[in-house]
């Protein structure tokens, strides 16, 4: 069996989805947001963090049974509180195989995949038909602003919006507002274009960016450099998803 | 809320009210001297004189009124005379009765008049008993105290234009309440004077219950509509808030004003009604620290009323706190408590379980030190190679004897008269016999402190020194003599590799159950006290998880140097049932799974499951109803009792540096809600420290 390596399993989780969610952070992303508030998640090794309470493991091995039986154990729980358990990370494509194991083994429960989307559309397709909803990160549509600040080629994420297309799977656009970076009008209407290409799209949620982040990069022994304004406050253009019909929410 | 409210709710907050404390305190101490008064009669006395000379304020915008304008509860024997006339006996804490609850729904409907007659019949057929007669004649003294300053009060409202509240302090607390405006008034003046009297920790009980014929009859003629009424609430809640800083607790805001909502009837019924959601929403929009609301929930509790209770701790106020009828009533049932009783309970100042009316109960006469007896056990066991049995036994004996060393001290307890109190409970009047004498119920109840540092110590032991043998017994008491001076790596492992409460650790959890099953041994052992009460084991801290760790002048309880879980000396314990503090407990569920295991058949004091949420886990309505959710599983897990606190660690730090700038940043701190900047730095670093280390965001 395939092993996995989760950097953190948080239960409680009432901002991953609906109902109470149990959410699993799987280690390892192949972007480089400048952003990113789970820089522990980057790496795909496990890693000891610095915190101001003593030291940390970030990163745990798991057997695909092992990561099941866990979850399943909180399966009436989670299921009683109308919800169920997210994939997250990291990049939870970025461990497909073990993914699609341990989604094998769970007993009935609403899945949620919270994915970045850049994977490779073959990963992305299998994993998208075995979960029940999808947070689907949309950063930048700009293929010039996506590898200067994530460090990836955008046509991937394009491949597997057109293959989402084709499915049946619900999905939910998360766009994480970086002031001057991803907050234009010109990125949100090409979101909001992409958004309602989707014929499963539920709604779009705008990320206000979140300063607490740079707390976290000395844990990881890495360095907060990114590359733009972070306490200037995000723009917030609703009215170009009013005007495509689009549901949408600040969160 | 409407203008009046808010500016009414400003000035209180300003604390204008202070600039009316201009009347001198009666020196009702001389005057009973000179009458050569006994102590019945001086209670009295003092309730009269207070009455008296309480000065009538009616502010514009008010619509209940009473404002203290004595700040002093004047003395009725001097602190010599007290030792002398105690000598052998001990008082509790401050000595007045304190930390029960009347039976606010019978006084109220009676009406004193009605409650005079009754006193009166009984001074007749008791006529040849001197000690009924006089405890009567002291009862229809306050009677009547309360009642001139009740007239008082009108002539005040008539001259100040204010025919409506005069006509309604012209009837009330004589007579019956005609309204839902009336009772409130009635309620306000009645509970205003057992402050008045001396006494503290003075309860509201079930006010969803008792004042809900008022003011379902008010909707029913549409005299009020539902705003209307919220708004009387608010009134009534503010006008709480006066005089808390006159009322003696361990910390300002420590004054036991406690509420309860919801809960079934005395037959069983859903008791939930309109002004169940009304107090809960007025309570949010107020944010004050009075009253302190508490919720009974069950596993059926309707998830709208839970997230209207939610949207009350998402303010931070520290409340409501949850209590679950599934597993109090039957504790109740199973200590003695009729059924009808039980299911009436209500909650004394903090969280444990009394009945109205008919408890004289002291629910708080100390504490057991659970981190004592593991340390005493792990200590002297290791020193003569004992093996674990034979340290487990050494805990059950410890615990035992610390127990029997609480009740002691109480079998020698000595309870002052209290007439006034005495009026509003149930049957004093009628056999003639003040509350002092007991009531139904005359039960003791005793704190299980720091539970979970004590079985992550003895965890620790298990694992380290027994199961792994990968600590040597001597290392070990070194250590801890040392207070972990060059002993890094031990109080790191011992910190942070050892099994903990809250972590889903079979032994931790078992070791926690292990010591609440020797408490509930301990407890159940006992004799009855003098007034054939039983102890009744819990699992509240109170103020102890700062004294057991630090010490405190003419505590009984043993203080605690550094412990096997890698507490240093002079470090804080959890409070009630928490993690030890430092530990990552990341998870709610993993606290509730935990503190379930505890047997609350036994374990029936009463002592809250307490967590902190990050505030930014309130982010939108529909997390509010998540954390409801949240609730109702704990019910359904089996908890007893639960307070969430909602916090924000950086707000606390910041108010630290700049009190002046949050004045009205409310903390829960352990069965209470106040003003953070109002309290001492060992409590506001405790809140501190709790919040490094809370869930969730």
């Amino acid at each position: 069996m395939k092993k996995g390596i989760v950097f953190d399993i948080k239960e409680f989780a009432v901002h991953d989805g609906p109902g109470i969610r149990t959410t699993v952070f799987l280690k390892g992303c192949p972007l480089r947001c400048s952003w990113c508030h789970n820089p522990e998640g980057i790496s795909p090794k496990p890693q000891i963090l610095h915190t101001p309470i003593g030291t940390r493991l970030a990163g745990e091995e798991y057997t695909p049974r092992g990561l099941a039986d866990l979850l399943n154990q909180q399966a009436t729980f989670l299921t009683e509180n109308e919800g169920g358990v997210t994939f997250s990370g990291g990049e939870p494509l970025f461990q497909a195989d073990f993914l699609i194991e341990t989604i094998a083994l769970l007993d009935e429960i609403h899945l949620l995949l919270d994915t970045s989307g850049y994977a490779p559309t073959q990963d992305f397709a299998r994993l998208a038909a075995r979960v029940d909803l999808i947070y689907l990160d949309m950063k930048s549509l700009d293929a010039q602003v996506f590898r200067q600040y994530c460090g990836g080629d955008l046509a991937v994420i394009l491949a597997n919006l057109e293959q989402l297309k084709t499915m049946s799977t619900p999905v939910v656009i998360r766009a994480p507002l970086i002031p001057g970076v991803t907050d234009s009008i010109q990125n949100m209407t090409a979101i909001a274009r992409a958004a309602a290409s989707l014929p499963t799209l539920q709604r779009v949620d705008l990320l206000a960016y979140q300063v607490l982040a740079a707390a976290k990069y000395p844990l990881a022994g890495l360095s907060y450099n990114p590359g733009f304004d972070e306490k200037r406050s995000p723009q917030i253009h609703g009215e170009t998803f009013d005007k495509a019909g689009i549901p949408w929410r600040v969160v | 809320m409407n203008e009046r409210l808010t500016n009414l709710r400003q000035r209180v907050r300003q604390r204008q009210q202070t600039d009316e404390r201009t009347t001198p305190a009666p020196d009702v101490w001389a005057e009973c001297e000179a009458q050569k008064l006994g102590w019945m009669q001086r209670s009295a006395q003092r309730t009269r004189r207070m009455c008296e000379a309480e000065r009538p304020v009616i502010w514009p915008e008010e619509r209940i009124v009473f404002t203290r304008t004595i700040p002093e509860t004047p003395p009725i024997y001097t602190e010599s005379q007290i030792a002398e006339m105690t000598r052998g006996r001990i008082l509790h804490e401050l000595g007045p009765i304190s930390n029960i609850c009347a039976d606010w729904g019978a006084v109220l409907a009676d009406g004193l008049l009605t409650r005079r007659r009754i006193a009166q019949a009984a001074r007749q057929r008791l006529a040849d008993n001197p000690e009924a007669v006089e405890f009567l004649d002291a009862a229809i003294e306050t009677i009547e105290a309360v009642l001139g300053l009740a007239a008082r009060y009108a002539e005040a409202a008539r001259a100040a234009g204010r025919r409506d509240l005069a006509e309604i302090l012209e009837h009330v607390p004589a007579q019956a309440p005609r309204t839902f405006h009336e009772a409130l008034q009635s309620l306000r003046l009645l509970q205003a004077v057992v402050w008045l009297s001396g006494h503290y920790h003075v309860g509201l009980g079930r006010f969803d219950q008792y004042m809900w014929p008022y003011l379902w009859a008010d909707l029913q003629t549409g005299r009020l509509d539902l705003p209307a009424a919220e708004e009387l609430v608010a009134d009534f809640f503010i006008a709480l808030n006066k005089d808390s800083d006159l009322y003696p607790g361990v910390q300002q805001g420590d004054n036991g004003q406690s509420l309860m909502l919801g809960g079934v009837t005395p037959r069983g019924e859903d008791a939930v009604n309109e002004l169940t959601s009304m107090v809960l929403r007025a309570a949010r929009d107020l944010s004050m620290i009075d009253p302190k609301i508490n919720l009974r929930i069950s596993t059926q509790t309707d998830l709208e009323l839970l997230s209207l209770a939610a949207e009350l701790t998402r303010k931070g106020l520290g409340f409501p706190q949850y209590s679950n009828d599934d597993l109090v009533i039957p504790a109740l049932t199973a200590h003695g408590y009729d059924l009808e009783d039980a299911r009436n309970y209500t909650v004394a100042a903090c969280w444990e379980f009394i009945i109205p009316g008919k408890g004289m109960e002291v629910v708080n006469i100390g504490a057991v030190s659970f981190p004592h007896a593991v340390d005493q056990a792990i200590r002297q066991g290791l020193r003569q190679n004992e093996d674990f049995d034979a340290i487990l036994e050494r805990i059950r004996t410890n615990i035992r004897d610390q127990t029997e060393a609480r009740l002691a001290d109480y079998r020698k307890l000595f309870l002052p008269p209290a007439p006034y109190y005495s009026v509003l409970m149930d049957g004093c009047l009628a056999t003639g016999r003040d509350l002092s004498h007991g009531l139904r119920y005359n039960n003791f109840g005793l704190h299980g402190a720091a539970s979970a540092n004590a079985a992550d110590a003895l965890a620790a032991v298990k694992r380290f020194v027994f199961e792994e043998k990968s600590l040597p017994p001597a290392e070990l008491i070194a250590a801890l003599e040392a207070d972990f001076e060059g002993y890094a790596d031990l109080r790191d492992a011992l910190s942070h590799q050892a099994p903990k409460v809250a972590n889903r650790d079979a032994l931790a959890d078992e070791m926690l159950v292990f010591l609440f099953d020797c408490f509930a041994d301990a407890c159940e052992g006992q004799p009855p006290n003098p007034r054939g009460g039983i102890l009744r084991p819990g699992t509240g801290s109170a103020m102890y998880y700062v004294w057991l760790a630090r010490g405190r002048e003419a505590m009984r309880e043993p203080v605690v140097g550094a412990t096997a879980d890698g507490r240093r000396s002079g470090d804080f314990f959890s409070a009630n049932l928490a993690p030890s503090l430092g530990v990552r407990a990341d998870s709610p569920l993993k606290v509730f799974e935990s503190f379930s295991k505890i047997d609350y058949r036994r374990i029936c004091n009463g002592g809250p499951v307490t967590i902190e949420l990050s505030d930014s886990v309130f982010r939108n309505q529909e997390v509010i109803r998540k954390v409801a959710m949240l609730v109702r599983s704990f019910a359904r897990m089996g908890g007893q009792q639960l307070q969430i606190n909602s916090l924000n660690a950086e707000t606390l730090f910041a108010a630290r540096q700049h009190p002046e700038r949050y004045p009205n940043l409310i903390v829960r701190v352990w069965g209470w809600s106040g003003y953070f900047c109002e309290l001492a730095p060992e409590y506001q670093d405790h809140i501190i420290q709790r919040c490094l280390y809370q869930m969730a965001e």
